[in-house]
Order: structure tokens, then sequence, then C-alpha cells
């Protein structure tokens, strides 16, 4: 967060002494700590009891996996021999090939993005879209990143929900043959739509 | 069997029954403390381990991405520490230290057992100026103020830790804030202030 804000701002001149030092020590916190990460829907609910029991024949079954692996081993080297060959100067951590910043249109203000394209592997593009300022949307509706050429739109890279204007990092892939000049959005989708949504972000040079 | 008029009233003394009922184990209040929580986890208690659940998977899960850098290997370390906590929230003893500490414990080990079975992720690894990166102890540090104030975000009113998160983390003004959720601003500096006090009374009452 580029902004942080000081106590004064947040809750006025009102509190004094003691009570003014733990608010500020609480503030403190807050700040160090930094924002909890959205739940992803997966974790919303507990974990079945099934679980426990589910990860006790897991560690029986990694064991037996233990064996199998080793005897993988030396294929996996080839593999991997095969790979690093095939890595760009050497390099073993992806590295952005583009950063687009992106901005609220008139129907989130608030909104802004920026888009990481990462190097491609097999023909995909891997992104990684963070956003913060969006509004929590009504169920069945959801938010859809577009990949747009030439002024029009070519094709989904994948969809997302938030549940509220916090800082939010999704991982996103374009499968398409990208060229100088590509670009994204994003809109919002209402249930059961297949055409693009209202534009919600669009890219800052535009 | 009907009682007629002319019955006595015997005065003996009516044995015991041998076969007494189980007594149902007490209602759980949503305010148990954790280690109520624990303890009723480890005698297999689904709903104790539910209302844990609620309390710590923000804080499992913040953990778990800061360690592993990764979001599928966090959920999946978040499903393993819970688990974990499961299995073996038999084994608590509240006289060794404050629950709290022994699910950071258990969540961390769960983690890190993750962690050396995948191996760091690039994202996890990524230093953006080498010099500043803060060392282990330091991000060991950081961690535990951040399960801590995580956790302790758990006790806020829906309320009160929705005006705290647009301040702090959406970067906009209070006066924004309060254009947003279309309050008075002096309703949002006051929803601001009381989560801030609650929030420093859950922090100081936990004894980690």
């Amino acid at each position: 967060m580029s902004r942080e804000p000081t106590l004064d701002e947040l809750i006025g001149a009102g509190a004094t002494g003691a009570e003014r030092e733990q608010l500020q020590k609480a503030h403190e916190l807050l700040l160090q700590a930094g924002a909890p990460p959205e739940l992803p829907p997966q974790l919303l609910k507990p974990p079945g009891v099934e679980v426990a029991r589910r990860q006790r024949r897991r560690v029986v079954k990694r064991r037996t996996l233990a064996l199998l692996a080793a005897a993988l081993i030396v294929a996996l080297v080839f593999v991997a021999g095969y790979g690093v060959a095939n890595l760009r100067n050497g390099q073993s951590k992806p590295t952005a090939a583009a950063v687009l910043a992106l901005k609220g249109t008139a129907l989130e203000p608030r909104a802004r993005a920026s888009l990481v394209l990462w190097h491609p592997y097999d023909g995909n593009w891997p992104m990684t879209l963070n956003v913060v300022g969006l509004s929590k949307l009504p169920p069945q509706t959801y938010y859809e990143v577009y990949l747009v050429r030439d002024g029009r739109i070519l094709g989904s890279c994948g969809s997302f929900r938030v549940s509220g204007p916090h800082a939010l990092t999704v991982k996103l892939t374009a499968p398409y043959a990208l060229r100088r000049g590509d670009t994204w959005v994003v809109t919002r989708q209402g249930p059961g739509t297949k055409e693009p949504g209202e534009t919600v972000l669009e890219p800052v040079s535009t | 069997m009907r009682k007629d008029k002319g019955d006595m009233e015997l005065a003996i003394e009516v044995p015991q029954p041998r076969l007494r009922a189980v007594p149902a184990p007490a209602a759980l209040s949503p305010d148990a403390s954790d280690a109520e929580l624990l303890a009723r986890v480890g005698e297999q208690d689904r709903e104790a381990f539910e209302i844990l659940y609620g309390r710590y998977v923000r804080p499992v899960f913040s953990l778990a991405l800061r360690r592993l850098g990764d979001r599928g290997h966090a959920e999946d370390a978040v499903q393993e520490a819970f688990a974990a906590i499961w299995r073996s929230a038999s084994t608590y003893r509240p006289e060794r230290g404050a629950a709290g500490g022994w699910l950071y414990t258990v969540a961390r080990n769960a983690i890190v057992d993750r962690l050396r079975r995948n191996g760091p992720t690039a994202d996890a690894e990524l230093p953006e100026l080498a010099s500043v990166e803060p060392g282990p102890e330091q991000r060991a540090e950081d961690s535990y103020v951040s399960w801590r104030v995580h956790r302790a975000l758990e006790e806020l009113q829906p309320r009160e830790r929705e005006v705290i998160e647009l301040a702090y983390w959406s970067g906009m003004s209070q006066s924004e804030v309060a254009e947003y959720l279309g309050l008075p601003l002096g309703t949002v500096k006051t929803r601001t202030r009381s989560g801030l006090a609650r929030l420093a009374a859950a922090l100081e009452g936990e004894s980690l």
C-alpha cells in the first residue's frame, strides 16, 4: 500500500493518555502485520474430519511412493537436464516479460491494478493480477480479464471475485500467441452472460 | 401405574438405577476460549473444531502464504495444519502455555513440512532489494506479529473490522471510506476507534 494512515487521521485527536497509547500500539501492530490475505473459497469451510484420517493414510502412501520416486530419479534427471538446457540464460526464476498498469473506469473509479506478464511456457503466458479497490459483486457475478488486440476483445484470460475493496492477487494465464500492442481489460460479468460485460479496469495509457 | 385413593405411600428407599444417562457435553459458547475449544477438539468435537477453524483460518493462511509464497501450496498447508490440529489437540496441556502459541507451533510445523516437500517457490524467494531483506529472525518475528494481529482481527465486530481493513489496507482516506460505505465520517472514526480499542485489548489479553 502506498499510503500509511496516521492515528490522528483515523480517529481524530480525541483519545489521550493511556487510551491513546494503547490505540497507538494497536495501530503500529496493524501497520506491521499488513493485510490478511483474501481467503480462497476452498478454505471458507473447515476440512472434513476425514481429512485427518486421509493425512495419516497419506503418510503410509508417501513411504511407498518414496520407493517409486527413487526409481524415477534417473528419468527425472534426464528431464531436468533437458529443461535446464531450454532455460534462458540459465535463469531458474521466472522473469516478468511486461507489466501493465490498469485504472478504474467510471464504474469503479477507485480501482487500480497491475498485471504482470511472465515469460511463456508451452504457449501459455502466466500472469499475476494485483488489484485493489474493486467492489464486492452480487452472487453469480464476477470479474473477467480479457485480452484486447487492435481495440477488440480477443479472448478471456480468466475470472475472479473479490469480497471487498482490499488488495487481492490473482494468478491467470493468457493461452494465446501474444503480439506487441496487445493489452488487457477487466469487465464485470452478470449471471449467465457469455459476452464481455462492462469494463471496470482499463490500461492507464488509453 | 395408576394410583388408587386407598394406596399407601411407602417410605422406602429406592435404589439408584445402575445405568445412568451419560451427561450431554455442555453447549459450546461462541465465546469459549481457545483452550476450551482445543480441549473439546481433543475429544473429537466437530463443533469446537469449526469454531476454532473460523478463528484461525486467516492467520494460518497468512502464515502459510508468507512462508510458501504460493496460494496453491498455502491452501494445502492450511488443510494439513488443521488436520494436524484435529489429530493432536488431545496432546495440548494448558499448563504448558497458551493455546494460541500451541496452535502457532502446530501450524508452523505443518507449513515447514510442506516447504520441505515442495521447496520454496520462485515468488517466495524473489527479493526486491537484497540489502534490505530481513533476516530469518526478523522474518520469524514479523510472521508472529501478523499471526497475532490477524487472529485478533477475528475478535472485532464485522462493522469494526470492515472500517479497519478499509482504513489500513485499501489506500482510502477516512472520508473516502465514509463515502464508500455510505456512512457519516464521524461514524467511521468512531468505529475505527472502538475497533482499535478492541484489537488492543485482544492483543493484550492473549498470553502467547
